[in-house]
């Protein structure tokens, strides 16, 4: 038996038993949607309760706890009557997720109040200490809406890597958003595959009037990074100022010393290496990377060139 | 299973309601489940139960039970156990209930077992698709949290020097959390949570938050707002980014627009070098117009790692 599921079985019977309590004659229908209950699993729990009490153990102190036609009875367990405390991840989870939700514009209109609620009792003298930003960009709802109706869409879209605009077809099949972006995930016409792409990168998107079958499983809408055989593998030694590059980007760290970390990653083209190094500047140093050394050096001048400087 | 489940809600029936703090022995010879166990697999057993009591929330504490500190005993104080209820309507529970389905925290669901505690949740008809991630330092995050409702300090490793932060407030923007509050008898500062490491906070009470406090307003909305130079700059986006230069800026800034489809946009520089890593991702496309000491420290930039 794992922990975690012991603790979420315990957590989900002190919360029910509360509202046994607190609402006799229940019915089971009810209490198994409310607490997202398996019936065969209430019956088992509520027959647990019923032979846990208070030393000595016997009729009078034990709890009673029973179904009967369709009716669920808690009664002699006045110490359960009252949920447990809210964790701290518990309560940043829901304040948190709450706040995003609002500021998505996505709410329905009960959410405020609940947020306000739940911060009056969780964050009782500090209501503008957290703050949690989702906003949604252009588009958004626009590609969501084609997702959920299954509606085939022209984008424009510019590639992160290379900045290369490309007129596409997809089959929108989820939106989501992690770390600060929001992407589409789809069925590509135009590439014969599955892509994720950044909806900020997106110029315009129309609906075609095609349709399409949604797909029974869509893929987990997550930013996968699927290494390709044409990716080029680079090497770079970060200085002491840019080690959070490794921890932001998806590299694998293959030699720490004092003060330097020595880094690999793959990436689709190299501009996308260039970019980081001459962002970089001196806190980095490349140490290998197929065409990575002339792609900088090709980009720095390009740079240069617009000031009317040539190296 | 079932021995485990019976054992603990034993063991709380007994906590919440004995009069005194409770030795190790006494909850073993008086609660049902325990007393047909040895030394060590009492030990054991009693161990993964109070850690199990603890991760649903439940404040399990041991306390001196003499003045010499010498016996001690375990307490589950009543008002402390209890939820703050926010007396929450059918309605604001099924709203909390969507938004911890949309939103998951570190590849998680952000609270499914919280809005048990809440007293669940009819299902809503709709599915809000929001389909948002907050990133994946959430227990980091949390014991943030905790620090800023119960006003702790905060202390972490942070570029190379240990800090220790009047946890103020804390913010989630574009895609970071960010721990806002100062250092004894200095400034307000923001810290990026992901760059921080070996992060623990101290007791409750340890400052007072200055009345009218936003953490809003701590954090940047561009990464160079903030900082102290006040240097306003002129920047020139051709045609084929300019509209993504937009995007990123929001409404807020003044823009020029030419008929060609590229904009001159004016911007108030607080800190310039993320103003120029953000520059560079434009690549030859961006030009900086003026001032021209922003043209020659980005020049020298761009030129410093070759």
């Amino acid at each position: 038996m794992s922990a975690p599921r012991t603790a979420r079985r315990l957590n989900r019977l002190l919360a029910t038993l509360p509202w046994l309590i607190a609402n006799p004659g229940s019915s089971v229908d009810e209490v198994v949607e409310r607490f997202d209950y398996d019936r065969d699993q209430l019956a088992k729990d509520l027959a647990t309760v019923f032979v846990c009490g208070l030393p000595g153990y016997g009729p009078g102190d034990l709890m009673v706890a029973y179904i009967d036609e369709d009716e669920v009875t808690v009664e002699m367990a006045d110490y359960f009557a009252r949920p447990v405390r809210l964790t701290a991840i518990e309560a940043l989870g829901l304040l948190a997720a709450g706040r995003a939700l609002q500021s998505s514009g996505q709410g329905p209109p009960a959410l405020d109040s609940a947020v306000e609620k739940l911060q009056r009792v969780v964050l009782p003298d500090a209501d503008e200490a957290v703050v949690v930003e989702l906003p949604e960009p252009p588009l958004v709802p626009e590609l969501r809406a084609a997702a959920e109706s299954g509606s085939v869409v022209t984008v424009e879209h510019s590639s992160v890597a290379t900045g290369v605009v490309t007129i596409r077809d997809i089959e929108p099949w989820a939106v989501f958003s992690t770390l600060g972006n929001w992407y589409v995930s789809a069925w590509c016409r135009s590439a014969v595959a599955e892509r994720v792409f950044r909806i900020d990168r997106i110029r315009t998107a129309e609906v075609t009037g095609e349709t399409f079958a949604p797909k029974e499983e869509p893929p987990k809408p997550e930013v996968r990074y699927t290494p390709n055989e044409d990716d080029t593998q680079v090497t770079i030694r970060l200085s002491e100022r840019a080690g959070w590059v490794a921890e932001h980007y998806p590299v694998d760290i293959i030699d720490v010393t004092d003060d330097v970390t020595t880094i690999r990653m793959s990436v689709s083209d190299p501009a996308v290496a260039a970019r980081l190094l001459v962002r970089l500047g001196d806190s980095a140093e490349l140490v290998d990377g197929f065409n990575v050394a002339e792609t900088v050096a090709e980009l720095r001048n390009r740079i240069l060139h617009r000031y009317e400087i040539v190296d | 299973m079932q021995k485990v489940i019976e054992r603990i809600l034993n063991l709380l029936a007994f906590l919440l309601t004995a009069d005194h703090p409770v030795s190790a022995e006494e909850i073993r010879y008086t609660v049902a489940g325990y007393d047909d166990k040895g030394d060590e697999a009492f030990r054991r057993t009693f161990e993964r139960d109070k850690d199990l009591l603890r991760q649903i929330g439940v404040p399990l504490r041991l306390v001196a039970t003499d003045v010499f500190e010498v016996e001690h005993g375990y307490v589950v104080p009543q008002a402390e156990y209890a939820l703050d209820d926010p007396g929450l309507t059918e309605e604001e529970r099924t709203a909390l209930a969507l938004a911890v389905q949309a939103v998951r925290f570190g590849g998680q669901p952000s609270g499914p077992d919280a809005i048990l505690k809440l007293g669940g949740a009819i299902a809503a008809d709709s599915v809000v698709p929001v389909g948002a991630d907050l990133g994946a330092e959430a227990d980091m995050v949390a014991e943030v949290f905790s620090a800023v409702a119960d006003r702790r300090s905060a202390t972490f490793d942070y570029r190379g020097r240990t800090r220790v932060v009047h946890a103020y407030g804390l913010v989630h923007r574009r895609g970071h959390w960010y721990l806002v509050g100062p250092e004894a008898g200095d400034i307000v500062k923001v810290y990026r949570l992901d760059r921080a490491e070996n992060l623990h906070v101290g007791d409750r009470d340890a400052f007072e938050r200055p009345s009218g406090f936003r953490a809003r307003d701590a954090v940047a909305t561009m990464p160079w707002d903030q900082g102290t130079e006040a240097l306003r700059a002129t920047i020139h986006f051709d045609p084929e980014v300019a509209w993504i230069a937009e995007r990123e800026l929001g409404v807020s800034e003044s823009v020029t627009r030419f008929e060609d489809g590229g904009i001159d946009v004016v911007l108030e520089v607080g800190a310039v070098p993320p103003l120029l890593s953000w520059l560079i991702g434009f690549e030859d496309r961006a030009v900086i117009l003026e001032p021209a000491h922003l043209i020659n420290q980005f020049v020298e930039f761009v030129r410093s790692g070759s």
